[in-house]
């Protein structure tokens, strides 16, 4: 079953796994970025999506 | 006009590494193949996590059936997304060549997946430039 949820947490883990390897050695400061880069992001997108639920969805998006 | 070596950024920065690898073999195989480089540089640890992390990216997206993207005529920002969806190197001639992968547009999971997809040739092409900082010295 695909849940929007459940992708954009393994997206925000991938992404913040990714950057805490690349731009962090000391073990510390990878935790520090992880959570840093992953709760912004998930907690970024929970946010965004409480602001836009009073808007109504509108008709589904044509396909191309 | 100070000098930049006086600066107190400067001062505070940590010694340059010592260059090291041939540039060239150490881009090429950092494009080639998510974590290549790094391995390639004798980072193992570093080089297969970032193989997982870009592989995996990739995986998810072509089981969503995201788009991979190749340029349309008419459409001149196709060309961008392209590059970046080639960054991720040989797998993506695989899937695009080798496997004649398809994305479904009109599957549930095409715009996640495309996502995917689009992010895993980004990493890798993030993994080219911290490959060429560590050959050139500038990173450890």
């Amino acid at each position: 079953m695909l849940s929007h949820f459940l992708l954009m947490v393994t997206y925000a883990l991938i992404v913040s796994l990714f950057f805490t390897l690349l731009w962090r050695r000391d073990r510390r400061e990878q935790v520090k970025l992880f959570l840093q880069i992953f709760l912004g992001m998930v907690g970024g997108g929970l946010l965004v999506a409480w602001l836009m639920y009073p808007f109504p969805s509108g008709p589904p998006a044509p396909i191309p | 006009m100070a000098e930049s070596g006086s600066t107190p950024a400067a001062q505070q920065a940590p010694p340059a590494a010592r260059p090291q690898g041939n540039l060239v073999v150490a881009v090429l195989s950092a494009w080639l193949m998510p974590g290549l480089g790094h391995i390639y540089l004798k980072r193992y640890g570093r080089g297969l996590a970032f193989f997982v992390l870009v592989i995996l990216s990739l995986i998810i997206g072509c089981k969503l059936e995201g788009n991979l993207y190749s340029v349309v005529a008419g459409q001149p920002l196709t060309s961008l997304a392209t590059l970046g969806s080639m960054g991720v190197g040989f797998p993506y001639f695989l899937l695009r060549y080798g496997l004649h992968y398809q994305g479904n547009v009109m599957g549930a999971g095409y715009e996640y997946g495309t996502a995917f997809l689009l992010t895993a040739g980004l990493m890798n092409s993030l993994l080219v430039l911290d490959v060429w900082d560590i050959v050139r010295g500038k990173k450890e």
